[in-house]
């Protein structure tokens, strides 16, 4: 009974993660389809066989993300707002501001020396400049998503991407492409455009280092190297970058039980 | 004397002549397929034939629509929302509020008795308020374009969007399929949430009666209603009206030639 478990459900992927004394023991990430709650279970069990270990050892399961009452199974709750600042300073405790880009929409979270959400800003009304922008944009290029992480790498002459509209932006794509533009140049004017509609969230709260870069988009290289650039800051981004809510869910239940016993 | 109206739009390329500016000969249609330049050109050519103009020809071309600046072979361009106007009132005289939806923006157009604007709202930035969206949903709803309105039309609980975003949109119907929300309550959902979007722009410029609806929505009944429930007036519009802004710019290339003192200018070849 010493597991701490927090699942994430996204927009796209359910992500679950073990903790036991303060280390990842376990983890998972599944896409998700319309049934969230058989998602949330299976990505418990599946956190669990790769710890090897089983259901009873839980002690609390805590959960985050868009999808986060449909962990039903749980003691607790928690936005994914706190959990992503709480999971970013557990990565790399010197964070003051979170950039998390996830399937459905994009936060800028300002946090303090302890994890706190001090501030944040949020777009979650409109797929633009949100992992769905560039899952549509990368298939209107004849790729998938995950195809297109270092691709635009050594791009030489970026296309201007003038459309924030998702819908608008794949026609714009499509005509670059029969335009005969490099892909290359295509996705580097698709990341300017995404780090933009980013920036003006994280002025809203705030830039100051250190910059956390979390959420799906996040494993984009290319994605990473443009927003350090416009940053002119180094930007973590850790290989659990897609976890970090579900580790911030976990770390919530460490404390919240802590309290309750208290 | 015969003017002609092409309008380059997005989604299709529509074209009317007109005689004196004031009898409509013949219109035509065809989808834009992102070269204007030769759906323009081809919509010119079979109104020709039809009408049989040839060999006198079209005396004067006016160009609209997104694409107006790309065709070489006219004598004037006005803007879409210079010629919606004017071509709304031409059909319904007594209209003042024109609502035109198109394929890729929506505009709210305030008009006076003579057919000038007075005001007009355009949202072009966003997919969620345009005819683009109902396309898409037919598509991932598998359903075709001409059955939406139909289908729409027997719905009992109309299922409203919430999303604000056309892509979001999407996840949302998909949700309420799979949780068994019947097909024309999702359809005249679609309907309704255009009209609301269309809405916001009419408020804000100011809707007085008559209202008339153009663009390439007019052949969709359910269309209509939405935006009759919505505005919570009677709406104009017949089959016509999706030629609107081309009936606009010929009548406008009417005005501009009798002001040129009705010197008939030969068009340039439009073979080619």
């Amino acid at each position: 009974m010493t597991l701490f478990a927090g699942v994430d459900i996204g927009s796209t992927t359910a992500k679950c993660v073990l903790l036991e004394d303060g280390t990842i023991v376990g983890k998972s990430l599944a896409p998700v389809g319309v049934e969230l709650i058989k998602d949330a279970e299976r990505s418990l069990e599946q956190a669990l066989t790769d710890a090897g270990r089983e259901r009873r050892d839980v002690t609390v399961i805590t959960g985050t993300g868009y999808g986060r009452f449909k962990v039903t199974f749980g003691q607790y709750t928690v936005t994914e707002i706190g959990c992503h600042a709480r999971g970013a300073h557990f990565l790399f405790p010197a964070t003051r501001v979170v950039l998390d880009i996830g399937g459905q929409d994009t936060k800028a979270i300002k946090v303090d020396a302890k994890g706190e959400v001090v501030d944040f800003a949020m777009n979650d009304k409109c797929a633009a400049g949100t992992g769905r922008f560039l899952d549509v944009c990368a298939g209107a290029l004849g790729y998938d998503v995950s195809e297109i992480g270092t691709l635009s790498l050594g791009a030489r002459h970026p296309v201007k991407v003038t459309n924030t509209c998702t819908v608008f932006a794949e026609s714009e794509v499509a005509s670059y492409v029969a335009r005969g533009k490099d892909p290359k140049d295509i996705l580097a004017g698709l990341y300017g455009g995404i780090v933009s509609r980013s920036l003006s969230l994280l002025q809203r709260v705030g830039v100051e280092p250190e910059v956390t870069f979390t959420g799906g988009v996040s494993k984009n290289e290319g994605m990473v190297r443009a927003l350090g650039h416009r940053l002119g800051l180094p930007v973590n981004v850790s290989p659990l970058s897609q976890y970090v809510g579900a580790i911030g869910a976990a770390l919530h239940g460490v404390e919240r039980s802590r309290g309750v016993s208290a | 004397m015969i003017t002609g109206g092409l309008d380059l739009g997005v989604g299709t390329t529509k074209g009317v002549l007109i005689e004196d500016g004031q009898r409509v000969l013949v219109t035509d249609i065809e989808p834009t397929h992102g070269n204007p330049l030769e759906a323009g050109r081809r919509v010119l050519e079979r109104m020709v034939e039809e009408a049989n103009v040839f060999p006198d020809g079209v005396d004067y071309l006016c160009t609209t629509g997104a694409a107006r600046y790309m065709f070489p072979d006219r004598h004037l361009q006005v803007s879409d929302i210079t010629a919606s106007a004017k071509g709304a009132v031409f059909l319904f005289p007594q209209t003042r509020h024109v609502v035109d939806i198109g394929s890729q923006s929506t505009r709210a157009i305030a008009v006076s008795e003579t057919g000038r604007v007075t005001r007009f709202k355009m949202n072009e930035k966003c997919a969620a308020g345009a005819g683009r969206f109902v396309d898409r949903c037919a598509k991932y709803l598998q359903v075709p374009m001409d059955e939406m309105a139909p289908k729409a039309l027997v719905a009992a609980h109309p299922k409203m969007i919430s999303s604000v975003c056309a892509v979001l949109a999407e996840t949302e119907i998909i949700n309420n399929v799979s949780e068994g929300i019947p097909l024309p309550d999702i359809l005249m959902g679609v309907f309704l949430s255009l009209a609301q979007r269309a809405n916001v722009l009419m408020r804000n410029v100011g809707v007085q009666p008559e209202l008339t609806l153009v663009g390439g929505l007019v052949h969709s009944e359910a269309m209509v209603r939405a935006l009759e429930q919505t505005a919570k007036m009677p709406v104009n519009t017949d089959l016509r009206s999706h030629h609107a802004a081309a009936i606009g710019a010929a009548i406008l290339g009417h005005s501009r030639l009798q002001k040129l003192g009705g010197r008939p200018v030969a068009l340039p070849a439009v073979t080619g």
